[in-house]
């Protein structure tokens, strides 16, 4: 089956076509927020960008490029406060520079400023530049391997069988650390397989399919589910076809799940 | 002054009568901001915590329990999965206060549109009761401020900094409770602030708390003296570290030092306390929200906009020309005083009568531009 997605120039061929309002630092999150609600672009509460030391630094710099360069991304904005440890005017010139943008809130009239013009400019970069339709040649599938399962060889095979590039992160536990790496691997759709005692997951630039397992959780929290464990791989692959092509997750309809940088070192 | 209040069932008091939305774990967190959204002034805070047993589980979980409980909130609605997990920080919660505590559970209500219709309904029937309390006269007591400063620059140290030292020294004077944050913003003035102390012990925990701090940085490979003070410092004029603590102390004033907390612990009685929090402005908020703080005031030289969802929070400006240039974030211009305009007693009073006026109801800035960030602090990072 062939999918087409959205040409995003120098982020390659997406499933989705999101803006991105990128706040650099926790201290912009709520303009971001703010921002985002009134253009309909996505945007993520986080708290790093300041008071991060060591490793983090690369580590986060690094994350907020991978998610502004991801191929579901259409456009970004980047909102920074200008006084952080990750300077938006340092991190732009990283990502990919089609379509992307930089507002300052220390130097665009505050809060209010900013938020004015960030909703111009967001709108101008959705408006102005529509994405074409494309062919997607290769779909990168990302398993999130949060509990253990026993079809997994047999899942994989089928999925590289049928025509996808598939990545896997399998820290036990914490499905949104494993959506965050493959976010990284420029995974565009993601299979979930929870936690037992976790809820389903969601990415805001990706559409995570979510399988249940029997755990009484899962069993009460059944409407949120895609699909549950033990069903067919065709079936599988039927629906990684359909949302990669438009249709809609469970998770992309409730809105649920937050982008968790990682980090390694305390806030100072 | 006159100082009106909302006097809790627990004897606390609270400037705000605020109903509050909390997800009990990171994947309710964007149904607690839609509930926010379409109930009539609920308030929400989003996290990342996940239930997953960390090292750093009872800091979390008394810095979720210490916010749900915060004297500034009339009822909290926790939004929950129905896990074991949850009952943990619920039950703590209960034995922080009487603060009404409403759950609303996903696996309940099977779907988290009906969650949210729900914790909707309830939300708006909450608020309603909220509105028909009445303020009545508090003491000086009822006063927990918190004293926070970010984007600091050479301004700071002798503008709002110690302007705002004289504002809390009346507020101790009076009987009330002010809490400094901001272990590494004191590094290199722990010496200054022990001589301060009541007794010898308390001096020596502020010394030792210090060291602490240092040494869970050290152990990471960094020299903490060596990145800081931070690039915005330094872009605003600062030169050492040792520099920008001599500077962030002054917003304690003189008064005595009755104790040092831990991180999101409240202080038992009155006075003027150390608070063991990171400088990162809005961990520090969360810091403060969890241990009975009810207004905090935050000087700043570089500008944030930032808030919190269960306290008032005031924003002082260094310097006059970022007053000026960003005022929708600057509740008071301490600039005044380099600029020779206004004396630092004179800007202490005016601070000190922000604060009463802020308690009686007068809205921040942070509040009127919606700003209420929320962070869950860690001292192991968030990989497990």
């Amino acid at each position: 089956m062939s999918i087409t997605g959205f040409a995003h120039k120098g982020r390659g061929v997406g499933v989705r076509d999101h803006q991105l309002i990128l706040p650099s630092v926790v201290c912009s999150t709520h303009v971001s927020r703010k921002i985002a609600n009134e253009v309909g672009a996505i945007t993520f509460a986080h708290q790093n960008g300041c008071g991060i030391i060591g490793i983090d630094v690369p580590g986060v710099d690094n994350f907020f490029i991978d998610l502004a360069n991801h191929p579901n991304v259409q456009s970004v904005l980047v909102v920074s406060l200008g006084c952080e440890t990750i300077q938006g005017p340092e991190l732009l010139p990283k990502i990919n520079r089609e379509l992307s943008r930089l507002l300052v809130i220390q130097e665009s009239g505050g809060a209010s400023g900013t938020y004015e013009s960030g909703v111009t400019q967001a709108k101008q970069l959705r408006d102005n530049f529509k994405s074409e339709k494309a062919p997607l040649d290769k779909l990168i599938v990302g398993l999130d391997l949060s509990r253990d399962i026993p079809a997994l060889s047999a899942i994989k095979t089928a999925l590289t069988n049928a025509g996808f590039e598939v990545v896997s992160e399998n820290e036990k536990v914490v499905s949104e650390h494993n959506l965050s790496k493959l976010m990284s691997a420029k995974a565009q759709v993601v299979l979930s397989f929870p936690d037992e005692n976790q809820p389903p997951t969601g990415f805001p630039l990706i559409p995570v399919i979510n399988i249940a397992s029997t755990s009484p959780l899962h069993m009460a929290l059944a409407s949120e589910f895609d699909l549950v464990e033990g069903a067919k791989v065709e079936e599988i692959i039927e629906m990684i076809n359909a949302v990669a092509n438009g249709q809609k997750t469970k998770s992309e309809l409730s809105g649920i799940g937050e982008i968790v940088a990682p980090r390694s070192v305390r806030s100072v | 002054m006159e100082l009106t209040g909302y006097k809790r069932a627990d004897g606390r008091w609270g400037f705000r009568n605020h109903v509050l939305i909390l997800p009990l774990h990171q994947m309710l967190s964007s149904a607690a901001r839609d509930v926010e959204k379409d109930s009539k002034g609920a308030v929400a805070v989003s996290h990342d915590w996940s239930q997953v047993i960390e090292k750093d589980h009872q800091r979390i979980i008394h810095s979720i329990a210490g916010n749900a409980t915060n004297p500034n909130i009339y009822a909290t609605i926790f939004l929950r999965l129905g896990t074991p997990a949850e009952d943990e920080v619920i039950n703590l919660a209960k034995t922080y206060g009487k603060t009404k505590l409403i759950e609303v559970s996903l696996s309940e209500a099977k779907s988290i549109d009906k969650l949210k219709e729900i914790a909707i309904d309830r939300a708006n029937t909450l608020l309603t009761e909220a509105k028909n309390e009445q303020r009545v006269a508090a003491p000086y007591s009822a006063m927990v401020l918190g004293l926070e400063c970010g984007g600091s620059d050479a301004y700071s140290g002798i503008t709002a900094n110690p302007a705002l030292g004289v504002a809390s020294d009346k507020l101790v004077a009076q009987g009330g409770t002010s809490i400094l944050g901001e272990t590494m913003e004191i590094l290199g003035a722990e010496h200054l602030l022990a001589k301060r102390a009541v007794t010898a012990a308390v001096g020596q925990q502020i010394i030792d708390v210090v060291a602490r701090y240092e040494a869970s940085i050290n152990y990471e490979g960094i020299d903490i003296r060596g990145a800081q003070p931070s690039r915005g410092n330094i872009e605003g004029g600062l030169s050492t570290l040792e520099e920008k603590s001599l500077g962030a102390a002054k917003k304690a004033g003189n008064a005595q030092f009755t104790g040092v907390l831990e991180y999101a612990i409240a202080p038992s009685k009155p006075g003027l306390y150390f608070m063991d929090t990171p400088g990162h402005d809005i961990e520090q908020l969360t810091g403060f929200g969890a241990a009975n703080v009810n207004i905090t005031v935050f000087t700043t030289g570089r500008g944030t906009p930032t808030g919190s969802a269960v306290m008032p929070t005031i924003k002082l400006a260094t310097n006059t020309e970022m007053a000026t240039a960003i005022p929708d974030i600057i509740d008071l211009n301490s600039g005044t005083i380099a600029d020779g305009t206004q004396t630092l007693e004179e800007n202490g009073e005016l601070i000190y009568k922000l604060i009463m006026d802020v308690a009686n109801g007068q809205l921040t800035k942070a509040e009127l531009g919606g700003h209420h960030e929320f962070n869950l602090s860690r001292l192991y990072g968030s990989s497990l």
